[in-house]
């Protein structure tokens, strides 16, 4: 009699031993879960370009023209923001243009003190807007491939949301106000030219 | 009595001997350890060469360990240096999840680690990483490669090893580029392993179902310079244009004589170099690293080669 007592009472603590221990789960919860934790690119993209872009800080572009011809690399040593060691800087640049020539890769203005720029339409990529506006930390990410898609998101937004309202609607002559992100390579300036990547367009209606 | 003066008089040697050569290794040079995950690619030869070389420059006996891109043999090193009492190690890993457990007993037995080249898939482990910008150069490749081919035609792939985040960094880099061009079509993608005659074969494969390719874009120089192999081979070396990545002797020779058509130039002398001086900062007490450090990496053409010394060199 002592041992059938016994051997129930192993038997119940055994039971709650193991239903406390072992946690079942279906499975796509737990890559529900897995995925919760997952870095969203496109959403944290589309978080900056709808709620940052419009306060985001600009330099003057005629200020920034003058100040890069005059002495390109104290200026952007100063007023750039780069990636690790590189020769490129990136800068958010902003001011008011008349829409000159609209060419297959970009959109040629005139700044109100007669500089040229070309605002890109086609070749939109590269990490201009990324590291130029200084929204992420390379350092806070542990896979270097999430910290780049964060560039390429931020680029199909521009392409997809910016790029097609402005060529649809540019002529010669429109006065436009812009705000954009350009990269200046110290050792060639030329090689990027000065090419902007477009964050906002507003037209002169 | 006499057994015990005996005893005593012993155990003081062995006591001051011991502080005598600890005063002496504190003394002595200290010492950084270069462990490469291969020293059977002459690419990481100049990692490993280049690191040593800047730590002897600054005053420290440097060693170079060969991991042989095995996990195990990176593991042993570790353990060894750590007995050892090195003061630094200047790494290249052989894995980016594999290598970081080896990373993190280095920092729990306060040994610093700075990567260079490859990194780890951990943020605390190493005191810093230091890496081409892998991403970054073949986005700029990729818009050169685009306006060569004037935005349409067939091309091949060539990946490098599968299991590498630079494959990949690589790959997608180029893609974010290519593929908004919707007339530049892909008609193969496939893994060489960054091997030049594996990229060969592959290429000669590849070409028996899609004879009128117009460019292949490699992930590596060694690659590109199979994949130019069998263009050669097959009478098409004029008319498909080959790019590769890394800035090897033979690519940039091959650029300056119209065979290639670019590459993006990585440096490992300066990566290697940087990553030598990181760890005398921290020697010396710096403690505010940044976790990350890229490096840029530069288009090579046959319009600006002059402007380019091989790996990056001072040219």
């Amino acid at each position: 009699m002592n041992k059938v007592v016994k051997y129930s009472i192993l038997v119940v603590v055994l039971g709650l031993a193991l239903y406390t221990s072992v946690n079942i789960k279906p499975l796509d919860e737990i890559k529900k879960s897995k995925s919760d934790l997952t870095f969203n690119a496109a959403s944290y993209a589309s978080d900056f370009m709808a709620n940052k872009i419009e306060t985001l800080p600009a330099i003057n572009t005629s200020d920034f023209l003058a100040n890069i011809s005059d002495d390109l690399e104290n200026y952007a040593e100063q007023k750039g923001r780069k990636l690790g060691i590189s020769d490129e800087y990136n800068f958010i640049i902003e001011g008011k243009a008349t829409i000159t020539a609209i060419e297959e890769e970009y959109v040629s203005v005139l700044l109100e003190d007669n500089k040229e720029l070309r605002i890109a339409t086609e070749f939109v990529f590269g990490n201009a807007i990324r590291d130029g506006s200084g929204m992420a930390n390379i350092d806070d990410y542990q896979n270097t491939m999430d910290f780049n898609s964060i560039s390429v998101e931020l680029n199909n937004i521009v392409r997809e949301t910016v790029v097609p309202p402005f060529k649809k609607k540019a002529k010669i002559g429109d006065a436009l106000y812009f705000k954009g992100a350009v990269t200046i390579d110290i050792t060639n300036p030329e090689i990027h030219g000065t090419k902007v990547i477009p964050l906002i367009i507003k037209f002169n209606d | 009595m006499r057994k015990t003066v005996f005893h005593i008089v012993v155990t003081l040697v062995l006591v001051l001997s011991g502080c005598n050569s600890r005063n002496e290794k504190e003394q002595g040079p200290k010492k950084m350890a270069v462990v490469i995950s291969t020293l059977n690619n002459p690419w990481f030869v100049v990692l490993g060469d280049s690191a040593a070389e800047r730590a002897r420059e600054l005053g420290y006996e440097a060693t170079i360990f060969d991991s042989q891109n095995n996990t195990s043999k990176e593991a042993e090193h570790f353990e060894n240096l750590i007995a050892a009492g090195y003061d630094a190690i200047l790494f290249n890993p052989t894995d980016s999840e594999g290598s970081v457990s080896n990373v993190k007993r280095a920092n729990r037995a306060n040994l610093p680690t700075f990567c260079m080249d490859r990194e780890i898939n951990s943020l605390d482990a190493a005191t810093s990483q230091i890496t081409s910008d892998n991403f970054s150069g073949c986005v700029a490749l990729g818009e050169y490669f685009v306006r060569k081919l004037n935005k349409k035609g067939k091309y091949v792939e060539l990946l490098g090893l599968v299991g590498d985040n630079n494959t990949w960094n690589r790959s997608k880099g180029f893609h974010s580029v290519v593929d908004h061009f919707p007339e530049l079509e892909m008609v193969a993608q496939q893994s060489a392993d960054f091997d030049r005659s594996k990229a060969m074969e592959v290429l000669e494969s590849v070409m028996q179902s899609n004879p009128d390719i117009d460019a292949v874009f490699c992930g590596n120089d060694a690659m590109a310079m199979g994949a130019y192999q069998a263009l050669v081979a097959a009478g098409k070396a004029d008319s498909v244009k080959v790019f590769g990545f890394d800035g090897a002797k033979d690519v940039m020779d091959a650029i300056k004589d119209k065979k290639i058509s670019a590459t993006a130039m990585q440096s490992p002398r300066q990566m290697a170099r940087t990553a030598a001086e990181m760890a005398d900062e921290f020697l010396k007490g710096k403690r505010d690293f940044s976790k990350k450090t890229p490096l840029q990496v530069k288009v090579v053409t046959q319009e600006n080669i002059d402007e380019f010394g091989v790996y990056g060199s001072d040219n």
